[in-house]
C-alpha cells in the first residue's frame, strides 16, 4: 500500500512511494534526503542522489551510513544533468524509461528497488519545462505503483514561484506542506483525490487533470481520501472526462457525492464504491 | 392562451375557496386540459368532496411538491415541459404555496412566487396561488400582491391584479430562533476550508443525520465563497447549533445577486455563483437570501422536526 498524505519525517515509507519535498534552505533538504536514502539502504535498496553541484559525495559523506554505502556501490550520486538527460526540460516519456531501466539495473545487481532522492529545481523553471516535468511526475507515479522505485522530489522555494511548486506538490501522493490543498496521485487502475477541492483549488485541479489521461475509455478516481470537493471540482471532472470522450466513474464510500451528480443531473457518471 | 398566467385569489373562508377553486379545475377538465391540484391536505379534501370525480384530475400532495422552491420549480418545469410537448396548449395547477400559516417559513417561497414569473413564462401555463387570509400573515399577503399579475375574486371574475410589480422588495427575511442565541461559531473573512473545520468541528455531537451534516458543511461553504467572489468585504460567517438542528449565516456588504432566480433555478454558466447556491436551495430545509441594514445574508438550516 502506497503512504498518501502530508508527513513531515521521511522515514518508514515504502518501495513505491513518491514524495514532495518543497525546501526553503538546501542544508535542510541535504539532511532530510539522507535519512530517506538511509532508510531506503537499510530496507534493501540501491540509493541515489540527484542534485546539481560539482562535488555531489560531499553532500552525503558526513552521514556514517551513507559514506560507507558510496564506497561499495550500495549508493550512488549522479548529476542532475546527466540523469535527467537535460538541464532545462525533460521528455517526460524518456525519463520515465530512465528510471524504469535503473530500477531494473538496480534489481539485477541484487537490490531490492531503487531509490532516489533529487532536487529537482532547475528543471521546472520556465512554464515549457514546468508543464513537462509534472507530465513527467504523473508517469513516475503511475510507473511506481507497479514497481520498487520511490523518489523525494524536492524544490527549491526561494528560487521558484510558488504557484509552481503547489502544482507539483499536487502531484506527488505524499507531500511535506499543507501547500497543496489536494494531491492527484496514480493508482493501480486510475488516479486518486486527497484531500480538498474547493474554489481556491479549481484552476489547480485543472492543471493537475492536464498531466493525466483516461484508461479505456474510463477516467477512473478513488475519491476515498477526498474530505471536501464542491461541484465546480466535480464538473471540472466530468468535463475533463467527456473531452476525453470517456466515462467519469467515481469511488466513494459515502452518499454525498452520488447525491451531488444526482442533483448536477451528471447521468452520465459512473458512482461506485 | 400562451404563456405563463400567474394568478392569486384572496378568500376568507371554505365557500369562498371552492367557489374560485372549483370552476377553474372544472373549467379545465370541460376543455380537456391537463389539470393539477397540489393542495395542502384541508384543500384537497375540500376539493375531493366539490368535484366529486377523480378521473381526469392530477393530485400531487402539497407537502411533496411544496417541500422546497427549488425542488418545485424543477418538478414543474418537468411535468409542464411534457404536457407541452404532447401537445397541450393550456395547462391548469392550483396549488397551497407554504408560508407561516402552515408553520414553514416564508423567505424562499416568497422568491418562489417572485421567480415562477421567468421560470414558467415558456409554458401555456395559468397557476392560481390562492391564499387563506385567515391564516396568512400580513407580510406574506403583501408579497403575494407584488408577485402575481392577476387575482381572481369569489364572483368569478380575473383581473390584472394592480399591486403587481410595483417595483418594492419583498419583505425581509426573519431570523430563525436559534440566532437568539449566541453563535457556537462566528469568523470574519474566513477561507472556505476554515469555515467547513469550523463547522465540521461545531456540529460533532449533535443528532444531524450523515446527509444534514454534510449539506451544511456543503452549504457552509458555499456560502462564504460566494460572499468572498461575488459579495463585498468583509464576509462575516455565524453557526447555531442545538442537538438537532444548525443554522448557518453568511453576511457581506454587497447588494446581493440581482437575478431574481438565483438559488431557485440553475445557471447555464458554471463558473458563476448561481449553480451553488441552487445546490443548497436543493438539499438543505432552509435557505433564505435577503438585505438589510446589516447587508446581504444567506441563511441556511438542516434538521429538526420542522421549522421554526
Amino acid at each position: 500500500m502506497r503512504t498518501s498524505g502530508v508527513t513531515d519525517v521521511v522515514v518508514g515509507l515504502h518501495p513505491n512511494d513518491h514524495l514532495c519535498w518543497p525546501f526553503d534552505d538546501f542544508a535542510e533538504f541535504r539532511a532530510r534526503a539522507a535519512e530517506f536514502l538511509v532508510d531506503g539502504l537499510e530496507q534493501g535498496q540501491r540509493a541515489c542522489y540527484v542534485a546539481q553541484g560539482d562535488d555531489l559525495e560531499a553532500d552525503l559523506v558526513a552521514q556514517p551510513v551513507l559514506a560507507e554505502a558510496l564506497r561499495d556501490g550500495r549508493a550512488e550520486v549522479i548529476s542532475l544533468e546527466s540523469r535527467y538527460g537535460t538541464s532545462a526540460t525533460v521528455t517526460p516519456e524518456e525519463q520515465v524509461d530512465a528510471y524504469a531501466t535503473a530500477t531494473r539495473a538496480a534489481i539485477e545487481d541484487g537490490f531490492a528497488g531503487l531509490r532516489v532522492a533529487a532536487d529537482a529545481t532547475a528543471l521546472v523553471r520556465t512554464p515549457d519545462s514546468l508543464d513537462a516535468f509534472c507530465r513527467y511526475e504523473h508517469l513516475i507515479d503511475r510507473y511506481m505503483t507497479a514497481e520498487p522505485f520511490s523518489a523525494m522530489c524536492a524544490y527549491d522555494r526561494s528560487e521558484l514561484p510558488e504557484p509552481a511548486v503547489t502544482r507539483l506538490s499536487t502531484l506527488h501522493p505524499v507531500n511535506n506542506t499543507a501547500s497543496a490543498p489536494f494531491r492527484l496521485h496514480a493508482t493501480t487502475d486510475g488516479i486518486a483525490l486527497d484531500g480538498e477541492v474547493d474554489w481556491v483549488s479549481h484552476d489547480l485541479l485543472s492543471l493537475a487533470l492536464e498531466s493525466t489521461e483516461p484508461d479505456d475509455g474510463e477516467l477512473r478516481v478513488d475519491t476515498t481520501g477526498l474530505r471536501f470537493i464542491d461541484h465546480h471540482g466535480l464538473l471540472a471532472l466530468h468535463g475533463y472526462a467527456r473531452a476525453n470522450e470517456a466515462t467519469l466513474v467515481l469511488r466513494s464510500e459515502k452518499s454525498a457525492l452520488p447525491r451531488l451528480i444526482a442533483i448536477l443531473g451528471l447521468d452520465d457518471v459512473d458512482c461506485v464504491r | 392562451m400562451t404563456g405563463f398566467y400567474h394568478e392569486t385569489a384572496f378568500y376568507g373562508s371554505d365557500d369562498d375557496f371552492l367557489a374560485i377553486a372549483v370552476p377553474f379545475v372544472e373549467g379545465g377538465l370541460r376543455d380537456g386540459q391537463p389539470t393539477m391540484i397540489a393542495c395542502a391536505q384541508k384543500n384537497t379534501a375540500l376539493l375531493r368532496d366539490a368535484l366529486g370525480r377523480e378521473d381526469a384530475v392530477t393530485y400531487l400532495p402539497g407537502a411533496d411538491q411544496y417541500s422546497r422552491p427549488a425542488d418545485a420549480i424543477a418538478s414543474y418545469r418537468d411535468i409542464f415541459g411534457k404536457h407541452s410537448r404532447q401537445g397541450a396548449t393550456q395547462i391548469r395547477t392550483v396549488g397551497d404555496v407554504p408560508h407561516p400559516g402552515y408553520g414553514v417559513p416564508w423567505d424562499w417561497w416568497g422568491r418562489y412566487e417572485n421567480a415562477v414569473n421567468q421560470a414558467f413564462a415558456e409554458f401555456p401555463l395559468w397557476g392560481l396561488c390562492p391564499y387563506d387570509t385567515r391564516t396568512t400573515p400580513p407580510e406574506v399577503l403583501a408579497d403575494v400582491a407584488r408577485t402575481h399579475p392577476y387575482v381572481a375574486a369569489a364572483s368569478g371574475e380575473h383581473l390584472p391584479n394592480p399591486g403587481f410589480g410595483n417595483g418594492s422588495p419583498l419583505s425581509n427575511p426573519v431570523a430563525d430562533v436559534l440566532e437568539q442565541g449566541s453563535p457556537r461559531v462566528s469568523l470574519v473573512d474566513p477561507t472556505p476550508a476554515a469555515v467547513r473545520e469550523a463547522v465540521s468541528a461545531a456540529i460533532t455531537g449533535t443528532e444531524l443525520t450523515e446527509d444534514n451534516a454534510h449539506d451544511i458543511v456543503y452549504a457552509a461553504s458555499e456560502i462564504v465563497t460566494n460572499g468572498l467572489s461575488h459579495g463585498v468585504a468583509p464576509v462575516r460567517f455565524r453557526l447555531w447549533a442545538d442537538d438537532s438542528r444548525v443554522v448557518v449565516t453568511a453576511t457581506d456588504d454587497g447588494p446581493g445577486p440581482s437575478d431574481p432566480m438565483a438559488g431557485l433555478m440553475p445557471t447555464t454558466a458554471t463558473r458563476s455563483a448561481g449553480l451553488g447556491l441552487w445546490i443548497l436551495h436543493r438539499t438543505c430545509d432552509y435557505v433564505s437570501m435577503g438585505r438589510d441594514e446589516d447587508g446581504f445574508t444567506v441563511r441556511v438550516s438542516v434538521g429538526g422536526s420542522g421549522h421554526t
